[in-house]
């Protein structure tokens, strides 16, 4: 008997200690929210700073922000979907929008446009990217493109004045081949994006399709992706190129990245993150387009780089969409946030944020205003099985990059993957 | 039949916190992922009865199933042994009895410390990225290097270094069952003049053998169930051409990237089937080489 | 063998644009800032995760030690029937791939309430959830020779008496392997905190470590790297100190 009261008093003891211990939500308030993010430090910060701003201006609403990195987030977003318990607003991907829309996981926007959420200042392309089939289920809180970053101090060097918002590839071929040849291979003209499908994507765009269809089936057509690939495989051939082994992975550390680490003087990336590169680095960057194809289509689009979303297990829309609403109109929340998430899609936020401008933000604004008018419609929503083709995709690249397969034969194999993956995934 | 009664209680008095987790916290959530592999489950909407229909598609379809087996195995047959190896190999010289010898079991210790961390993750890439250390030591002896984490050939022995250099857990053990050993069994020895070869293996192994037992057995179950090193130096992809898709980053990718938890289930199902008849062999083997002291059964 | 350690600690004193791509060790002007910044990086300072971290630890560390030895002296010295049915589900639960439970799991800890409080993080250890600990503390336990039992059960010890001045006291060694085990294991464990805790308030060092880490954006590396360094402080402290007890040689020879 003694054993167990001892055990008993070890184990309730401990479990009331731990009980009492975690700051529970405050009670004094009556309406709460809960706001879910991936984020940084700079970004945790902004963000918790914009959630005391919303609080001094709604009392009677609190909100509990919850944030952790990208790769854990999508984790913890799943297990929390699971459970019934999404927090009321999420930050959303694009790559991810259409897997949790079309498995009920996020409420429709519209009902409450112009009733509590109001768009009348925003730009109305960046708001189509959050709509699925027809219906508004995520809201742009920035936007973004592609963009090949490039240091300016080797173009210079290297003597070039190319245009590089209208440059064509093979204009590009000729960058990487000239800088080669001037630095004596000390700096190769560019990462390799053979196993980058979002640069791809703009390639077979330039083609006149899309990779995937309206019906969410596999269009891009086999020659696509070979002449995609074979186009690396010249300039990999010439050895203006980085080297193989640095080229097969499509999610480096940004710090690994060519043009960060000093191997090349170009590197892909998404216009968000131009002003990461820059902190990276002692050159300044340059933001250049996707190259073209001569009469080609254009093969760039401005997608929205984050969402926020209203959850289906939000128990308060109305409180969630009034901080949403703020997110996106209140001047002192937006002045916060500045370009952190990518950039507003409200002229009227932009205009006000201009005068503080870093650098290289301006370099991003600028590049952002540059293009507006060379870039195509937002590709089709992509069908659930998306992700897993990406893999896919870098996996056949990687045989191609590393000589394995020839292109042709190695993207034929890939698209009946490709749909095969989709038509599983139905 | 008294005394039977009252040895049960006594024996279930002990194991009454274990019996309350495993009944109240562990059975059930191990019985509901039994029942969701047999389920298309997107952990969004309800899971959706489809029989055998993972099973099936796993072994007849699956190609990446297949090469994350080969790559676990692969992983499992040199990690553990030569983890094991390194472990007992340590703990014995650190047994000798050095006086200064805390902070040296600090120094072994202290990479099994880092973990699975980002930091690793960052330092491991370096470390044998072409222009890393590794190849610069390499090059002293003339050979040339390549980059061993992105060649697919090479990647997976990457994460075994990773392992045999982490092997302070097990050496910890070993240090442990070593300090167990009554010295007097080897000064006997010494006194009948034993080679110190021939002391090793009559009073060193077998006086040890419960505890290697022990660390071979959890070295199985672990190097099969293998993830954070290989997710976090793949970037949670598996690496180029899958050569880092151990089975756990495969199965981890299935629920939390494809959202397919039945299908992840069933996956988790076989692999426990897998490691449970390695750990049942290990155990039927003990009774020919693991001898407790004085034990009757 | 402490290269890659000492990697770590320079990088962590090196200013960012400095730790990739050079290998020399010697930072080439030292950034103590990273160390001060670091703390007061995220908007809770460091000095919270470091408590919370530790009222997780200090209970999970109690929590195993008094279950797990409680189950394995039933496992290794009692006889009752389903013994080995019930060892052989303690295995089991050693060999199931964590993510698979975690859904479940995280539904009934929902359900509990518990969700945002450390009663998942800390009650399972109280119920030896852990069976590494246990095996491993059947293994010691196995090695006492019986003769010990028996010549106290025959002074009228009690089964608990047994337990507690007989074998606990013989195995100090396995103790403490699995004090220290389990305070580090606990203490760097992000994933369970990553699924239960929600409000930033109550994140635990590793959790906190991982705030740091952008896909996209600049990370603050340097910072990442210092406070990575500082984690693991308190680890390396605990090991030392217990590390003592594994190595004191417990005077099992004089009982023979």
């Amino acid at each position: 008997m003694a054993i167990s009261r001892r055990k008993f008093l070890a184990t309730t003891g401990g479990v009331a200690l731990a009980a009492g211990l975690p700051s529970l939500p405050a009670l004094a308030q009556d309406r709460s929210i809960r706001h879910f993010w991936w984020g940084n430090p700079d970004r945790d910060r902004r963000t918790f700073d914009v959630i005391e701003v919303f609080e001094k201006n709604h009392e009677g609403i609190s909100v509990s922000g919850e944030t952790i990195g990208w790769g854990d987030y999508w984790t913890k977003m799943a297990t929390q979907t699971a459970g019934r318990n999404m927090a009321d607003l999420v930050q959303m991907d694009y790559r991810f929008l259409f897997e949790y829309v079309r498995r009920g996981a996020l409420q429709e926007l519209d009902p409450f446009i112009g009733n509590g959420l109001d768009l009348s200042n925003f730009d109305k392309g960046p708001l189509s990217g959050g709509m699925v089939d027809g219906k508004l289920y995520a809201l742009n809180i920035g936007s973004n493109s592609q963009v090949f970053v490039y240091n300016t101090k080797v173009f210079e060097d290297a003597g070039i004045t190319t245009d590089v918002i209208n440059w064509t590839w093979d204009d590009f071929a000729n960058v990487c081949k000239t800088i080669t040849e001037k630095t004596g291979g000390k700096i190769k003209g560019s990462d390799d994006c053979s196993v980058v499908l979002e640069t791809c994507e703009c390639w077979i765009r330039q083609n006149g399709r899309t990779f995937f269809g309206e019906e969410g089936d596999v269009i891009a057509t086999p020659e696509d992706i070979a002449g995609y690939w074979q186009f690396w495989l010249d300039l990999r051939n010439a050895g203006a190129l980085r080297e193989k082994d640095k080229s097969l992975d499509a999610n480096l550390p940004m710090s690994d990245v060519g043009v960060v680490s000093g191997d090349t003087a170009i590197s892909n990336f998404w216009s968000n993150q131009i002003v990461g590169v820059q902190a990276l680095m002692q050159d300044t960057v340059g933001a250049a387009m996707v190259p073209h194809k001569p009469d080609g289509e254009p093969g760039q689009f401005i997608k929205p780089s984050m969402f926020m979303s209203l959850s289906r297990d939000s128990k308060d829309p109305e409180a969630a969409i009034m901080y949403m609403n703020d997110w996106i109109n209140d001047p002192e929340e937006t002045k916060i946030l500045g370009l952190e998430r990518g950039i507003p899609a409200n002229p009227e936020v932009r205009k006000a944020l201009a005068p503080d401008f870093t650098p290289a933000e301006k370099v991003s604004v600028d590049y952002f205003n540059a293009i507006q008018d060379k870039v195509g419609p937002l590709p089709p929503p992509e069908p659930k099985g998306a992700g897993e083709v990406r893999d896919a995709f870098i996996r056949a690249g990687t045989d191609v990059v590393l000589g394995n397969a020839e292109p042709q034969q190695a993207a034929e194999l890939f698209i009946d993957d490709a749909q095969a993956i989709i038509d599983r995934a139905r | 039949m008294k005394r039977l009664s009252a040895r049960n209680a006594s024996g279930y008095m002990f194991l009454t916190p274990w019996l309350l987790g495993f009944f109240l916290l562990a059975i059930g959530p191990i019985l509901v992922s039994l029942y969701l592999s047999f389920t298309r489950y997107d952990m969004v909407g309800d899971p959706r009865w489809v029989g055998f229909d993972n099973y099936v598609y796993m072994f007849t379809r699956d190609r990446r199933f297949w090469k994350a087996l080969e790559v676990t195995f692969h992983y499992v047959i040199f990690a553990v042994p030569l983890r094991l190896i390194m472990a007992l190999g340590v703990a014995m010289l650190l047994d000798k009895g050095l006086k200064t010898i805390g902070l040296y079991r600090a120094i072994f210790y202290l990479p099994s410390l880092l973990g699975a961390s980002i930091a690793i993750a960052i330092l491991w890439r370096q470390l044998f990225a072409i222009d890393g250390v590794v190849n610069q030591v390499l090059a002293v002896f003339g050979i040339e290097g390549i980059g061993w984490i992105t060649n697919p050939s090479t990647s997976i022995y990457t994460l075994v270094v990773l392992a045999i250099w982490q092997f302070g857990a097990p050496m910890l053990i070993f240090l442990a069952g070593l300090r167990g050993i009554p010295r007097d069994l080897y000064e006997a020895a010494d006194i009948d003049g034993t080679s110190a070869f021939r002391k090793f293996y009559a009073i060193t192994l077998p006086m040890l053998a419960p505890v290697i037992f022990f660390n071979l057995v959890l070295q199985i179950i672990e190097a099969f169930k293998v993830f954070s090193p290989a997710f976090i130096i793949s970037n949670g992809t598996g690496g180029p051409a899958d050569s880092m898709l151990v089975y756990t980053v495969y199965l981890f990718n299935e629920a939390f990237k494809f959202f397919r938890m039945g299908y992840a289930s069933g996956l988790a199902w076989v692999l426990l089937v897998i490691i449970g008849t390695f750990t049942a062999i290990a155990f039927a083997t003990s009774k020919y080489w693991v001898h407790y002291e004085n034990e009757r059964d | 063998m402490l290269y890659p350690l000492l990697w770590l600690v320079a990088a962590s004193l090196k200013p960012e644009n400095q730790i990739f791509g050079t290998l020399g060790l010697w930072p080439s002007d030292f950034q103590w800032s990273n160390y001060t910044k670091g703390w007061e990086a995220l908007p809770v300072s460091f000095t919270v995760f470091y408590r919370n971290s530790a009222i997780v630890t200090i209970l999970s560390v109690l929590g195993n030690l008094f279950s797990c030895s409680f189950a394995a002296y039933a496992f290794a010295r009692l006889e009752f029937t389903g013994r080995r049915l019930f060892f052989g589900l303690m295995m089991m639960t050693l060999m199931i791939p964590y993510h698979v439970v975690l859904i479940p799991q995280y539904v009934m800890f929902l359900k509990l309430g518990w969700v945002d409080t450390y009663l998942p993080l800390v009650v399972p250890r109280f119920l030896a959830s852990d069976g590494f600990f246990i095996f491993l503390m059947v293994q010691f336990f196995r090695q006492i020779p019986r003769e010990l039992d028996e010549a106290a059960m025959i002074d009228g010890c009690s089964t608990f008496k047994i337990y507690w001045a007989v074998i606990l006291p013989l195995s100090l060694p396995a103790l403490a392997t699995s004090a220290i085990f389990s305070m580090i294991w606990v203490w760097e464990d992000f994933l369970a905190p990553l699924i239960y805790l929600n409000d930033i308030k109550n994140y635990t060092v590793p959790l906190a470590l991982r705030l740091f880490v952008d896909h996209e954006a600049e990370s603050a590396f340097g910072q990442m790297f210092a406070m990575s360094v500082l984690s693991l402080v308190p680890v390396v402290i605990f090991f030392v100190a217990f590390q003592k007890l594994i190595v004191r040689g417990i005077a099992t020879s004089g009982m023979k």
